[in-house]
């Protein structure tokens, strides 16, 4: 093999590389990000069954259920919609009525969202920015939460 | 008192910073005692530190910072790491690491006397940035307004040991490419020989070894705390960490070109100011909170702005002398097919893909929220079905990296491996096929297995057997690639052959996990120093007499009214067993038991890195 035609391989397996990587991440941010959105955004919102998405908002007020001791039901709300969710697992720590939280799962046929992850907020004053943001925008920003 | 001594000797060192850097190349007057200044502000950056430090062993409430913070009946130890368990104690954290790195370097020697001060130089420069920026944004040594005799309390998921080793350990890391940055631009200005490339060696794999032990030890941290995902999550703050990690992978492996002679000085002086742009970038992501993590803490906007200010001025600074104060012409490489420099450029081309790959997919929800006003989250998925199928061709390059030559392209004994590698596939696919296959798991275990066999191979049959220094030395090279293997054959294995087993449970009850009988013996509530314990105790396999014991439960925390988990792990060598306690109803309790096998191996694989970086430090 000549030197030209070894460093022209080289070249080429270069390019294959950096298009391959090119390839993969357009299809992944395709295939595997998901939505984020509130509560009132999936009520107008045209969300078909058994997408992955996430729901940010508060767990309402009286609305936890506990239905045994690894299976719950609740309410996530923004103050102006809320969407019911039921989960199975053990919840995070922090997660409590009236505390911030973000779901992540999809609806079922019977619009119940099935949650295949809870994240709770990690600190008293510590919220996802997003979910700041929703709140100020909304008139429903707190004060006392950081 | 000590906010004071530590707020003024901060000033102090900046002060001192600022005399240097005007007396050297403004004023340009000769200063004889160069070094001992620069020690001295080093020294007081350090005694600011201290000063916290004892603010908070002491629990001095009227320092705002302690006592917002910090609770007087907090065991010492999370009294003392408690200083950088917030914002601004851990960059007064960062900023004393800089100057430990500047106060070593200005005792190496060997180096030509004025490359070495227009390191420190620039180091100086740094050190005021950051330092303006916690005086003016985050400082740690305000006085607090009101009277009180108890603080707020540290957030209790800091309370670990984790907290004592993890933080300072990763910034040795990130702040260490300060200084390999320091020392590329300085090479830039001198442009004189190549001995800084030498420096920059000894220095950047000092660097990556802290960050490698750093990043570990969050891992380990984040494995056994429940709720952060795991030991990795592809969580935003876990990937800033890992994009200067391989960056200065490649560049530890472009400056190991220098020993062939073929040095590409462009490229390594891109990557030493790309390491450091990569480390203040994810300071900067993750004090800003513009990302939403599990990991993150306190944020602030304004403060967000600042080191964004300061990532444009390091950056643009780097950068623009890269442009202008080009290196002299290099030799030019010996590129062939397969020889040592063109693996070596390939790998340094995968790395640079994959670090931008990971950078992308962490700003990505930035972009889109920017651009559409559309939040949205990028997890796992993304990053497992881009970053590790750009990896792949690496780690088998990896496998025969060592023994190429710098030359040709001929391959030492490549029949053996031909030969090792088709039996070991034989192998790993007749494995797999009695387990439950999977592509990932199959293609992980045969990669990982791989590198570790190939690298034996070539030890064995390149090298004399020698039980000396020099002879590990020699052969080191290989022996990090097998800790890689050994790391891979641990990541493919814990996440592919994982094992979930749910249970409703009394007390008393008896059941089967991995084999074995447990007992679910009691629930048992204490009160500790500060918080109180519920805690699952289980006995594993109760068929043998020495059964081992297994504490799952929660702690709470009254001071701050938080409620944490605590995993029971029972290590054993090939395997995990992980128990959570759940939630119960009617004396029924939920608990989840996890098998994860083969996770030891990471961290094994982790420690051999480690190793070897220490000794390639060693070796000119």
């Amino acid at each position: 093999m000549s030197l030209r035609f070894q460093r022209l391989l080289l070249i080429l397996f270069t390019l294959i590389i950096i298009l391959s990587a090119v390839l993969l991440i357009l299809y992944n941010t395709k295939e595997n990000v998901s939505y984020f959105y509130t509560p009132s955004e999936i009520i107008n919102s045209d969300i078909t069954v058994n997408k992955l998405i996430r729901i940010g908002g508060f767990v309402e007020n009286n609305s936890f259920n506990k239905v045994s001791s690894s299976s719950f039901k609740f309410r996530i709300t923004d103050e102006k919609a809320s969407i019911l969710v039921s989960y199975n697992g053990i919840l995070p720590d922090l997660f409590r009525e009236g505390q911030g939280a973000v779901i992540e799962g999809a609806f079922d046929n019977n619009n119940i969202f099935n949650a295949s992850n809870v994240l709770a907020k990690h600190d008293e004053n510590y919220m996802p920015a997003s979910i700041k943001k929703d709140l100020k925008d909304s008139g429903y920003w707190n004060k006392k939460y950081k | 008192m000590s906010s004071l001594v530590g707020f003024l000797s901060l000033i102090l060192a900046i002060g001192i910073n600022f005399y240097l850097l005007l007396s050297r190349y403004i004023l340009r007057f000769k200063n004889q005692r160069f070094n001992f200044l620069i020690r001295l502000s080093s020294l007081l950056t350090l005694l600011s530190f201290f000063s916290l430090m004892y603010a908070y062993v002491i629990s001095d409430f009227s320092n705002y910072n302690v006592f917002q913070n910090s609770h007087s009946n907090k065991p010492l130890i999370y009294k003392i790491s408690g200083t950088w368990g917030n914002h601004e104690g851990s960059m007064l954290l960062w900023l004393s690491i800089l100057s430990i790195f500047s106060f070593f370097f200005s005792f190496t020697k060997n180096t030509e006397d004025n490359f070495q001060k227009l390191t420190l130089i620039i180091q100086t420069f740094l050190h005021i940035l950051f330092g303006l920026f916690i005086v003016f944004t985050s400082n740690p040594f305000l006085v607090n307004s009101i009277l009180v005799n108890e603080g707020l309390g540290l957030n209790p998921i800091l309370q670990d040991p984790g907290l004592a080793v993890h933080p300072p350990i990763l910034y040795a890391g990130y702040v260490g490419y300060s200084i390999v940055f320091s020392i590329a631009v300085a090479g830039l200005f001198q442009n004189s020989d190549d001995e800084w490339l030498h420096v920059a060696k000894k220095w950047s794999l000092i660097s990556w070894t802290f960050l490698t032990g750093g990043i570990a030890l969050g891992s380990y941290w984040a494995y056994y705390e429940l709720g952060w995902g795991g030991w990795w999550f592809w969580d935003p703050v876990e990937n800033v960490s890992l994009m200067p990690w391989i960056a200065g992978l490649a560049l530890v492996h472009s400056l190991m070109m220098v020993r062939g002679e073929q040095a590409i000085k462009k490229w390594i002086v891109f990557l030493s100011i790309l390491c450091f742009s990569l480390s203040v970038f994810g300071t900067f992501l993750v004090r800003s909170g513009i990302l939403t993590s599990v990991h993150s803490f306190a944020s602030d906007a304004s403060r967000g702005i600042f080191i964004l200010l300061i990532f444009f001025i390091v950056t643009g600074f780097g950068f623009l002398v890269f442009l202008l104060k080009e290196p002299k012409k290099s030799n030019s490489l010996n590129l062939l097919f397969i020889n040592k420099v063109s693996a070596l450029v390939i790998n340094n081309i995968l790395m640079i893909i994959a670090t931008f790959t990971i950078l992308l997919g962490t700003i990505y929800p930035i972009i889109i929220e920017v651009l559409y006003n559309k939040r949205i989250s990028v997890g796992g998925p993304y990053f497992n079905s881009t970053v590790i199928p750009i990896m792949i061709p690496g780690f088998l390059l990896m496998s025969i990296a060592p023994i190429l030559s710098w030359q040709t392209n001929k391959i030492k004994n490549s029949k053996k491996y031909v030969l090792g590698l088709i039996i070991l596939s034989f192998l790993v696919l007749i494995q797999s096929y009695f387990l439950d296959f999977n592509s990932w798991g199959f293609v992980g275990l045969l990669l990982g297995l791989w590198i570790i066999l190939a690298s034996i191979i070539a030890i064995f049959s390149s090298y004399n057997f020698k039980f000396n220094f020099k002879f590990f030395q020699i052969i080191n090279p290989h022996i990090a690639h097998i800790g890689v293997g050994i790391a891979i054959v641990g990541i493919t294995c814990s996440s592919v052959l994982q094992n979930e087993l749910d249970f409703n449970l009394n007390v008393g009850d008896e059941f089967n996990v991995d084999g074995k009988r447990v007992l679910f013996k009691e629930i048992e509530t204490t009160n500790q120093t500060n918080f109180q314990s519920l805690r699952g105790k289980f006995l594993f396999d109760i068929k043998k007499d020495q059964s081992q014991k297994i504490e799952a439960g929660k702690n709470y925390y009254p001071v701050s009214k938080m409620i944490t988990s605590e995993a029971g792990i029972l290590h054993k060598w090939d395997r995990d067993i992980y128990f959570i306690l759940g939630d119960q109803k009617n004396n029924e309790w939920y608990i989840k038991v996890l098998i994860n096998p083969f996770v030891s191996f990471i961290w094994l694989g982790v420690i051999i890195m480690m190793y070897s970086g220490l000794i390639a430090v060693t070796r000119r």
